[in-house]
């Protein structure tokens, strides 16, 4: 260990030292900054595009979504209209078979041999429903003759089939327009039935319904239950 | 003497100085570093935008084609199934009016099943 002070070289030569560690240690630390600087960038970068990438990707699987619900939508729209384009058409046919059959029994009445049978039944079948001891029978006027026939047998009948007297009148109230059988309404007054060939023509028409749809149109194939 | 060891301080301050410069001109790399990378991913997400949005095009016009394929197809399916009700009514509708009429006429008088005949 040199105790001596320094001779000019050597302090050159310690001054050199000194200034080359100065700069390599700058140098060093510059180098650590910038190697950092690019891991950063990098990090970041990625950090950003990958954040973005997501936020589009939802976006899109969203808007994706969107379009097939739209799809579907449409879809449902398309088979609606179909059916009820069909429900339509099958309603208008139900109604021109109507209007035919009501055209048709107006020519009921003409078999006199038969319209007598019917207004019987149809008087008993009143009468039964009515289980009263006087009912009243009102018919179309051209039909006073035959109701009056038919009448007197029905109150024959009735006291066959249910042991029980009735007392019945005939008058003539109907319109002649009308394709025939009778009106009934209990002595009383307080009942009334109405069993034209009108009236059972409508409730036959509402009662037959599933019949009817399945003699036209076939059997329906959505149909799950019965009775 | 002292002129020497001035010297020798201000060879070495110097030294100090070129190597804070050093490293200042690091750190401004590292700012700049930090800018660029803002702006590349700026880039490259707009890169990927566009190329999704290409492909959520062809999607679309796809999907366009399909509906109106099904549309011709359902109103093909229901025409013909409207011509088949047209046929059936028109083979079956007599026989129904015919039951309807018949049915009109058909009377059937019966006591009500509560009651027994009055003797």
């Amino acid at each position: 260990m040199a105790s001596r002070p320094l001779n000019d070289d050597e302090v050159v030569s310690e001054m050199n030292k000194m200034v080359a560690f100065i700069k390599q240690e700058a140098l060093e630390k510059a180098r650590e900054i910038r190697i950092k600087a690019d891991e950063e960038f990098a990090i970041e970068k990625a950090k950003l595009v990958k954040q973005e990438s997501t936020a589009i990707d939802a976006q899109f699987e969203k808007k994706k979504k969107g379009a097939e619900i739209a799809l579907k939508i449409k879809q449902s729209t398309q088979t609606n209209k179909s059916r009820l384009r069909l429900l339509q058409a099958r309603e208008q046919y139900l109604q021109d078979l109507f209007s035919t059959a009501r055209d048709q029994i107006s020519v009921l009445s003409k078999d006199e041999g038969r319209y007598l049978q019917l207004l019987e039944g149809v008087i008993v079948q009143g009468l039964l429903q009515l289980l009263e001891p006087s009912a009243t029978v009102y018919s179309r006027p051209k039909d006073l003759e035959l109701a009056k026939k038919a009448a007197a047998n029905a109150s024959k009948q009735y006291k066959e089939i249910s042991g029980k007297d009735v007392e019945v009148s005939v008058e003539a109230t109907l319109q002649d327009d009308s394709a025939g059988g009778v009106k009934l309404r209990s002595g009383t007054g307080r009942i009334t039935i109405d069993n034209t060939l009108d009236e059972r023509l409508r409730l036959l028409e509402d009662r037959m319904l599933p019949e009817i749809r399945h003699d036209i149109f076939g059997i329906n194939e959505n149909r799950k239950f019965y009775a | 003497m002292s002129s020497k060891q001035s010297q020798g301080i201000q060879t070495l301050l110097e030294a100090e100085k070129e190597a804070a410069k050093t490293v200042q001109q690091a750190r401004q790399y590292r700012v700049q570093k930090l800018k660029d990378a803002r702006a590349d991913a700026e880039k490259e997400i707009e890169e990927y935008r566009k190329a999704k949005d290409a492909e959520y095009k062809t999607f679309e016009s796809r999907h366009a084609d399909d509906t109106s394929d099904t549309q011709s197809a359902v109103d093909k399916e229901t025409d013909a199934k409207l011509a088949q009700i047209a046929e059936s009514y028109k083979n079956n509708k007599d026989a129904v009016v015919k039951k309807l009429l018949d049915r009109v006429v058909l009377v059937k008088p019966e006591l009500h099943r509560n009651l027994k005949k009055a003797s």
